[in-house]
C-alpha cells in the first residue's frame, strides 16, 4: 500500500500525508487505552478523602512518578499543566515575580522562541522587566557569548528552546544551564520539540524550569508538564486550592496525567530506534528534495538539528501557494508560523536568522514521525519536486 | 475531471451561495478567504485579522466539504489599494477602493494564485454576469455591481465564474437557506470599505498622512466667485455633492461642488452649480472588442447605482477619455468611477478625472488615436 496511513479517519481522503508531526500528533492507542477509565468508572476527585478520592489520587501520584522517571526527575519537581504554553508562561512569569524585587529585574532569552516564550517575556517587559535578546548565529543557535553578555547577576530568568519548533536546531542547553548557574539566575528552557527527540535527562542537565506539551508525544491537546527543580523559587499563576502543592491551584486532570505519562514512557522505550529512523527519513527526504532542486536552501542545515524536522525553501515559489498546492495533493505540512486566522506569517525565526525575505517567504516545514512511512517519503520526494518546479515556472513568466 | 475552481469568500451570503452553487454543479471547489489588512492596532504577537469572516467562510467550506484557505495578500493590498485610497484624498478626490481591489486583488492575484493550484477559473460572489465573454449587469438592479468590476484586465474574463449574477439579492438568501447555510443566509449586508469598518475613512488618512497633512488642516470654504465663505479642518474630509457640514445660513441647500488641493478650498455652492455636462476620465480600460471609438454612444453611470446617462465619445488621448452628457448629471466626482455601458454590457470605464460645467463638442478634424488595452 503506497503511502498507507494507519490511521483509518484520515486515510479515507485518497492517501493523504501527514508530514506535521512538529504540530501535533495522534493520540496513540495505547494511551487512549490507559486514560480511559478516568472518564468513567474511575471518575474521583483526587482531593477526595474517600475511596474514589483515593483511587484517583493513587492513579494522580502514579502519572506524575512515571513521568519523573522519564525525565530523570523526583516526583516533587513535576507539576501537570495544560501544556507547553503554559508551562513557559509559569516558568517565566513565576520565576521573574519571584526575583524581581530582589535585584533581579532582567529576563533573558532567544528571538527563536516559540511565541509562548516570547510573549511571555514581553508581558514580563510590560510589567516592568528588562528583556534582553540573546543572539542567534546564521545556522540557528543561540551564541553563548550573547549569553555571557547578557545573562549576569542582575538577571532573573533565561529561557532558550531546547529544539527550535520551525527549523529543529538543537540550542546549547548545557552550556546555557551552567553560565546561568554561575551568576545565580533561573534557567528555563521550552523543551516541547526536544522530549523524546534528545535526551532530556534532569540528572545530567541542570536546568531549573522544562516545560513539555503531551499532544507532541501521542497524548491530548491539553495534557502537558513542567519540571521545577527542587529549590527554585516560583510564585504560582492561578490562585485557589493546594492541588500541585499549590503551584497550579485546581482540581487536577487526571485522565490526562495518565495518558501523558503512558505516552512519555513509550516515547522513552522507543527513544533510540524511533529517532534513528526518523533521522533516515529525514534525511532521505532532505536529500530527495535538494537532488531534484539543487538551489533548495534547506534551513539549519550547519547547526546539530533534531531529526524529525526539514525546513527548506525553493528561492522563486512562496510558502502560501506551495502549502495549498501540496494539501491539495495530499500533502499536509506547514509554513512559518501559522496565525489565529489561519494565514502565514513571516517567520519570526527565519527572520532571526538572517534569511532573506523571499526566502523567509518560502520556508515548508516537514515533519516526519509516528505516522511516516518509506512510500510516503517517496511520494513527498516527487510531488513536492514536481510542484516546486511548476510553482517557479508560473512565477518566472 | 472535475474543472477546477478558486472561490474567493468572504464569510458573507454571497460567495457562500456561489461556493456552493459550484459544488452542486460539479465543480472541483477550492475555497480561499484574503487576508487584506489588518484590524485595529497591530500588536506584534497577534497579527489577525476578520477571524469572525474567515472562520465562517471556513465553516462553509467544511459543510461543503471543500478545502479552504487564508491567503495573506496584505503587502500587495497595501499599495495597490490602501495607498492609492489615501493619496486620492490627500489630493481631493473620492477614491474607490473596492474598484482597484477587483482590478488588482481579486482579478489578477488571486487569478495568480489560481494558477498555482491547476484552477481554471476564479469565483466570487458578485452581482454581475459574463455572457458570452462579456460582463454584463446583474439580474439584480438594485445589486449590480458592475460599477466596481471595469477595471479588470480583459483576459481575466474567461477565467471568471459569478454564479449569482442572474439572481437577486432575496433569491441568494433564499437559496442560502435552501443549501443549509444558515450559518450566513441572513448576515446583514457590509455596506462599509472592508479596511474602514466603522466608516471612519478621516482616521485612516490620520494614521497614514499624520493628523497635520494640509488635506486634514483647516481651509476655506469659498463660492464660485471666490468669498470665502468659513473654514472647514480639512479637505479630504468632504466629498463633491456633499451638504452636511458645511457653512449655514443659505436661502436654498448648498453643496460641496469642488475640492481645490491646491489652496485646500472646498467650493460650495447651489444645485446648479453641481450640475456636469462632460466628463474626463484616466486610467480608462476596456472590456469590450472591438473598443468604442470617437463619436460612439454610450451609457455612463457616474456613481454606484446612479442612473445610466446618454453620452457621446468626443476624445480619446491613450487612457485618457471625454464624454459630452446629453442631459445634465449632478455632483460627478473626480477619483470615482466611470463606468460605460452598451444595454447591460460593460464596455469599459476610467477613473473621473474632472467633470465640466460646459458641454464638449468633438473637434471637427477627428484623429483616431488607436486605444490600448491596458496591460
Amino acid at each position: 500500500m503506497t503511502g498507507s496511513l494507519s490511521v483509518p479517519y484520515i486515510s479515507t481522503m485518497n492517501d493523504p500525508i501527514y508530514l506535521d508531526h512538529a504540530a501535533t500528533t495522534p493520540v496513540r492507542a495505547e494511551v487512549l487505552a490507559a486514560m480511559e477509565p478516568y472518564f468513567g468508572v474511575r471518575f474521583g476527585n483526587p482531593s477526595s478523602a474517600h475511596r474514589w478520592g483515593r483511587e484517583a489520587r493513587a492513579a494522580l501520584d502514579e502519572a506524575r512518578e512515571r513521568v519523573a522517571r522519564c525525565l530523570g526527575a523526583h516526583p516533587d519537581e513535576l507539576c501537570f499543566t495544560s501544556g507547553g504554553t503554559e508551562g513557559d508562561n509559569l516558568a517565566i512569569l513565576g520565576g521573574w515575580r519571584v526575583l524581581k524585587d530582589k535585584g533581579r529585574n532582567a529576563v533573558v532569552t532567544s528571538p527563536i522562541e516559540h511565541k509562548a516564550v516570547l510573549a511571555s517575556v514581553h508581558k514580563a517587559a510590560a510589567e516592568g522587566a528588562e528583556e534582553r535578546m540573546l543572539t542567534v548565529d546564521a545556522t540557528g543557535t543561540v551564541t553563548m557569548d550573547s549569553a555571557h553578555a547578557l545573562v549576569r547577576d542582575d538577571t532573573a530568568l533565561c529561557s532558550v528552546m531546547w529544539v527550535n519548533n520551525e527549523i529543529g536546531t538543537i540550542q546549547p542547553i548545557e552550556a546555557l544551564a551552567n553560565h546561568c548557574h554561575t551568576v545565580g539566575a533561573i534557567f528555563h528552557t521550552d523543551a516541547v520539540q526536544a522530549f523524546g527527540k534528545v535526551e532530556v535527562d534532569a540528572r545530567k542537565i541542570p536546568f531549573d524550569f522544562l516545560s513539555i506539551s503531551g499532544h507532541k508525544i501521542g497524548a491530548p491537546k491539553g495534557s502537558g508538564a513542567m519540571f521545577i527543580r527542587r529549590g527554585t523559587p516560583l510564585e504560582p499563576l492561578f490562585f485557589g486550592g493546594s492541588q500541585d502543592r499549590g503551584r497550579r491551584p485546581g482540581t487536577e486532570n487526571v485522565a490526562y496525567a495518565v495518558a501523558l505519562a503512558t505516552a512519555a514512557e513509550l516515547t522513552m522505550a522507543e527513544h533510540d530506534a524511533e529517532g534513528a529512523r526518523l533521522g533516515k527519513l529525514r534525511d532521505r527526504l532532505q536529500a530527495g528534495i535538494v537532488a531534484a532542486i539543487p538551489d533548495a536552501v534547506v534551513h539549519g542545515r550547519d547547526a546539530k538539528r533534531a531529526t524529525h524536522v526539514l525546513n527548506v525553501s525553493i528561492p522563486g515559489t512562496d510558502s502560501e501557494s506551495m502549502l495549498m498546492a501540496l494539501d491539495l495533493q495530499g500533502v499536509s505540512a506547514s509554513g512559518g508560523s501559522a496565525c489565529q486566522s489561519g494565514s502565514i506569517e513571516p517567520s519570526h525565526v527565519l527572520r532571526a536568522l538572517g534569511v532573506r525575505a523571499d526566502i523567509a517567504g518560502a520556508a515548508i516545514r516537514m515533519s516526519v514521525g509516528s505516522l511516516t512511512t518509506d512510500a510516503a517519503i517517496d511520494r513527498v520526494i516527487h510531488v513536492f519536486s514536481a510542484l516546486a518546479l511548476k510553482a517557479r515556472g508560473l512565477s518566472a513568466v | 475531471m472535475k474543472e477546477r475552481v478558486l472561490v474567493a469568500m468572504s464569510g458573507g451570503v454571497d460567495s457562500s451561495v456561489a461556493a456552493a452553487m459550484l459544488v452542486r454543479a460539479g465543480y472541483d471547489v477550492v475555497g480561499a478567504t484574503m487576508k487584506l489588512y489588518r484590524d485595529g492596532a497591530e500588536v506584534p504577537d497577534k497579527p489577525c485579522c476578520s477571524l469572525d469572516s474567515v472562520n465562517d467562510a471556513r465553516r462553509i467550506c467544511e459543510k461543503l466539504g471543500v478545502p479552504h484557505y487564508v491567503l495573506n495578500l496584505e503587502t500587495a493590498f497595501g499599495h495597490d489599494v490602501v495607498d492609492d485610497f489615501v493619496n486620492e484624498y490627500a489630493n481631493g478626490r473620492t477614491p474607490i477602493p473596492c474598484v482597484r481591489c477587483n482590478t488588482f486583488t481579486k482579478f489578477r492575484d488571486l487569478v495568480v494564485k489560481a494558477d498555482g493550484i491547476d484552477a481554471k477559473y476564479v469565483a466570487t460572489g458578485h452581482y454581475a454576469r459574463i455572457v458570452d465573454g462579456a460582463l454584463h449587469r446583474g439580474a439584480d438592479a438594485n445589486k449590480d455591481q458592475t460599477y466596481f468590476l471595469w477595471g479588470i484586465d480583459r483576459s481575466a474574463l474567461s477565467r471568471m465564474i459569478l454564479p449569482i449574477g442572474e439572481m437577486t439579492k432575496p433569491e441568494t438568501r433564499a437559496l442560502a437557506e435552501e443549501l443549509g447555510l444558515h450559518l450566513v443566509a441572513q448576515k446583514p449586508e457590509s455596506q462599509e470599505i472592508c479596511f474602514v469598518p466603522d466608516g471612519n475613512y478621516a482616521a485612516i488618512l490620520e494614521q497614514k498622512l499624520g493628523a497635520d497633512a494640509p488635506s486634514l488642516s483647516p481651509g476655506p470654504f469659498v463660492t464660485n466667485d471666490g468669498t470665502v465663505v468659513g473654514t472647514h479642518d480639512g479637505f479630504a474630509r468632504f466629498t463633491i455633492g456633499q451638504r452636511r457640514g458645511l457653512p449655514g445660513g443659505y436661502a436654498a441647500p448648498i453643496f460641496v461642488t469642488a475640492i481645490r488641493p491646491a489652496d485646500r478650498a472646498v467650493v460650495v455652492g447651489p444645485r446648479e452649480e453641481l450640475l456636469g455636462r462632460g466628463l474626463v476620465v484616466r486610467e480608462a480600460n476596456w472590456l469590450a472588442s472591438p473598443m468604442p471609438s470617437l463619436g460612439d454612444r454610450v451609457g455612463v453611470r457616474v456613481r454606484h447605482r446612479s442612473p445610466i446617462a446618454a453620452a457621446e465619445i468626443v476624445r480619446v488621448e491613450g487612457a485618457e477619455v471625454e464624454l459630452a452628457l446629453d442631459e445634465p448629471v449632478a455632483a460627478i466626482a473626480p477619483g470615482q468611477s466611470a463606468v460605460f455601458y452598451d444595454g447591460t454590457r460593460v464596455l469599459g470605464g476610467g477613473v473621473i478625472e474632472q467633470a465640466m460645467g460646459t458641454r464638449p463638442a468633438r473637434p471637427a478634424r477627428a484623429a483616431l488615436p488607436l486605444l490600448e488595452h491596458r496591460g
